[in-house]
């Protein structure tokens, strides 16, 4: 064989290694992202819960709603302000504004309700 | 002889022997296809040299590769362990990019070693052009494992340029010794036939490198701002230090390159005996010399290489002045002198420019302006040179934060009070008997000092002027966190004269940062909102900002939808703020629990009444003040028509945390 022919061949050869191998580890890289979103799916389609500290920042009980400002629900969301539905009217009693918590939130994410709040000890929380 | 020189030599041969191994299959492409037995002999030799420098190119990649894992692991033993190289070859980018190129080597070996017919054209092409372009892909990917990549953002633009810049000198460098081989043999009495090939090959290879020169100096510039991006870090670091003594030995090779180019290269196809042989023995000693000086300058390169770049280095600034011409704005009595430098200094260059294209004269002309021009220079110098220290342009170690600025305070009051005065003036009762008065801290040239400038100072003292210096009384913290308020301070008048409109020409003084927390939420800084949101940040004082607070947070919605974050500081920094705005209006922005202390004590500065309310853009800048007591008539529709402004203008630069 002549060899600008075997030359043609080798880096044809090397380029598809190469690409071949880029591919391989792109796909690799595709597959395990998708796999590690599938767990993390798989863990907020099942009814969870999640006790976390906040402080109240709004008792909104004409929209069934008390806003928190709170810590990171693992695997949920971020520490944020938001407003969450409270499950039951006795879980108002008590609550004021500016009050340091600990809340538990329950239910299938982004259905949540607030199913239990107390005062978190003096002192501690607000740190 | 210690594994960091064990390991420098490695890298030195290594780096070398890749440009070596380039440069040989492009002087046998230069060089085109010949029958002549000369140029045979000659061809046969250089692929032989080219075989043992890629064997070499190996053994020193893999010394390189154990010295590597020897640094990073921190034990010289993990240089023969083989789990530890396993781990650094299959782990690491380096090692990836060492594998591919080990590769790339051993192909290029096997070929050069595979003793084909290369008699057709195609041929003898797709051979040498093959042995070119695999050497030029194993040298041209040590970019990959070396300080380009590690560039962010924008290592692709890096390490391109770094690519380019080892390529060319690949085909540059790398040629001169194959090259020079070829003209030994050809200005021998018995090497006449190959004669007009090594004329051709020459001239190929001197128009090949001219260009590869261009290449290199405007890829050499680019790499130095990438990794040394200021005058202070080229020759304040070892690694611009380095680069330095890098240009220098180029200054010699290239003189030798233009001699070679201008003199010798034309007399080549001269008379044989008189002219033409001489010159090009001549000239083989000359490109042997240039190769000598490139071996040099590669081992700086492999220095370089090994040495963490500048642009991560504090700089050590080894002048006792330096070049300012912001000094023009504070002393005005400058510009004529600045001004007189400036236009001789440009008649000496028209002198130079003169002596270049006349002949008549050249050497009168060439005096006059290398002298006009040297005289300008040192006028203008003279006229811009300002005070410089070691420290001049040391990055402050401790941001601009609210936190630094508060420390700084403290100890201002403690230490520096007595003679700068309380509010910074320079008028404390135990300055008056100085040799020179204190400094009016408030003034505008603070601004023209460098922080490393102050720190300096603090540090040192100023023993002229009769300041003490508190290097051994302060810690490093402390004297940072006393520059940083004295840059707060020298900030002060200016952001006084904010008003609570956007003046989009007046100028930009960057907002402290601060670090703060709500209730249990993690702590986060006003840094985190640069590029995101504009920041209204609103220090209250109760029951007096009540009704302003209520009417922010009715209007937060409609704030937030226009992109700006409203952050509330309690002055009296209590950590039940947020039980004590009550729950008539819910106000759910970030009421600042933790951290207020520091906020407060820095704001202040900028504005201590009861009540203030201060803008910064996204790019982290103070725009606006709206500084009175409990005022709650300014409507939140005059706070929209500024938040407009803010979001119709063009993006700026981002505030710097560091001074200058």
């Amino acid at each position: 064989m002549r060899l600008w022919k075997v030359v043609v061949l080798v880096d044809l050869a090397v380029l598809i290694g190469l690409g071949g191998g880029y591919l391989w580890w792109g796909r690799q890289a595709a597959r395990l992202e998708r796999e590690l979103a599938q767990a993390q799916t798989a863990q907020v389609s099942v009814e969870r819960e999640w006790t976390v500290r906040g402080v109240v920042r709004a008792v909104l009980r004409e929209s069934n709603l008390i806003v928190l400002s709170h810590e990171e629900m693992a695997g949920y969301m971020p520490a944020m302000t938001m407003g969450f539905r409270v499950a039951a009217p006795q879980i108002y009693d008590g609550v004021q504004v500016g009050d340091a918590v600990r809340f538990t939130v329950r239910g299938v994410p982004p259905n949540v309700v607030l199913t239990g709040l107390e005062r978190a000890p003096a002192g501690g929380g607000n740190r | 002889m210690s594994l960091a020189t064990l390991g420098l030599l490695a890298r030195w041969a290594h780096l070398g022997l890749s440009v070596a191994v380039l440069g040989s299959a492009a002087a046998l492409l230069a060089a085109g296809r010949s029958t002549r037995p000369t140029a045979l002999a000659w061809q046969a030799r250089v692929l032989a040299l080219a075989r043992g420098l890629a064997i070499l190119a190996l053994v020193t990649g893999a010394l390189s590769v154990a010295y590597q894992a020897a640094n990073l692991t921190g034990r010289p033993g993990a240089a023969l362990d083989a789990r530890t190289l396993g781990q650094v070859l299959l782990d690491t980018q380096a090692g990836h990019v060492w594998l591919l190129r080990t590769a790339l080597l051993v192909l290029l070996l096997g070929f050069l070693a595979f003793r084909a017919d290369t008699r057709e054209r195609a041929d003898w092409l797709a051979a040498r052009g093959q042995a070119l372009g695999l050497a030029a892909a194993a040298l041209a990917l040590l970019t990959a494992g070396g300080h380009a990549a590690a560039v962010k953002p924008g290592s692709l633009v890096a390490m391109t340029i770094d690519a380019a810049h080892l390529v060319a000198t690949g085909l540059w460098i790398g040629a001169l010794l194959p090259l020079a081989l070829l003209l030994r043999a050809a200005s021998r009495p018995e090497g006449a036939d190959a004669r007009p090939q090594a004329v051709l090959a020459v001239r190929r290879f001197s128009r090949l490198a001219l260009v590869a020169v261009l290449v290199l100096a405007a890829t050499g510039v680019g790499n130095a701002v990438i990794q040394v991006g200021s005058v202070a870090g080229l020759v304040g670091t070892t690694y611009g230090q380095l680069l330095l003594a890098k240009l220098i030995l180029l200054i010699p090779l290239l003189l030798l390159a233009a001699v070679n180019r201008r003199r010798l290269l034309p007399q080549l196809p001269g008379d044989a005996v008189t002219v033409g042989r001489p010159a090009m023995q001549r000239l083989a000693a000359f490109m042997a010399g240039e190769a000598a000086l490139a071996v040099l300058v590669i081992g700086l390169a492999a220095a370089l290489a090994l040495t963490p770049p500048a642009r991560h280095l504090q700089p050590t600034w080894p002048f006792a002045f330096r070049l300012d011409p912001a000094v023009l704005d504070t002393a005005p009595y400058l510009r004529l002198q600045a001004l007189l430098g400036a236009q001789i200094a440009v008649l000496g260059g028209v002198a130079l420019l003169v002596a270049l294209v006349t002949r008549a004269h050249r050497l009168t002309a060439l005096a006059g302006g290398a002298l006009l021009g040297a005289l300008g220079l040192a006028l203008l110098g003279s006229a811009l040179a300002v005070d410089a220290y070691p420290t001049t342009y040391r990055r402050p170690d401790v941001p601009y934060q609210a936190a630094s600025i508060e420390q700084g305070a403290r100890i201002y009051d403690q230490h520096c009070a007595v003679c700068h005065g309380i509010t910074g003036t320079g008028d404390g009762p135990d300055g008056r008997g100085l040799p020179r008065r204190p400094a009016n801290l408030r003034a505008a040239h603070v601004g023209a000092h460098t922080a490393g400038d102050l720190y300096w100072w603090i540090t040192h003292g100023i023993p002229a002027g009769g300041m003490p210096g508190f290097g051994e009384r302060l810690s490093e913290e402390e004297r940072w966190g006393l520059v940083n308020f004295v840059r707060a301070l020298g900030a002060v008048d200016q952001a006084r004269k904010l008003g609570p409109t956007v003046e989009p020409q007046r100028r930009r003084l960057v907002a402290p940062d601060f670090t703060f927390a709500v209730g249990p939420m993690p702590a986060q800084a006003l840094r985190d909102y640069r590029g995101r949101r504009i920041v209204l940040l609103v220090l209250y004082t109760l029951p007096g900002s009540h009704a302003r607070l209520a009417q922010l947070a009715r209007g937060y919605q409609l704030l937030s939808m226009l992109g700006v974050e409203v952050i509330a500081v309690p002055r009296d920094a209590a950590p039940n703020a947020i039980r004590r705005l009550g729950a008539e209006t819910p106000i759910i922005f970030p009421v600042v629990t933790d951290g207020a202390r520091d906020i407060v004590a820095a704001y202040s500065l900028f504005g201590d009444a009861p009540h203030a309310e201060f803008l910064v853009d996204r790019q982290g800048y103070l725009r606006s003040r709206w500084a009175e007591a409990g005022d709650p008539r300014r409507s939140v529709n005059l706070l929209l028509a500024e938040i407009q402004q803010l979001n119709e203008e063009p993006q700026a630069a981002p505030a710097d945390e560091h001074v200058h």
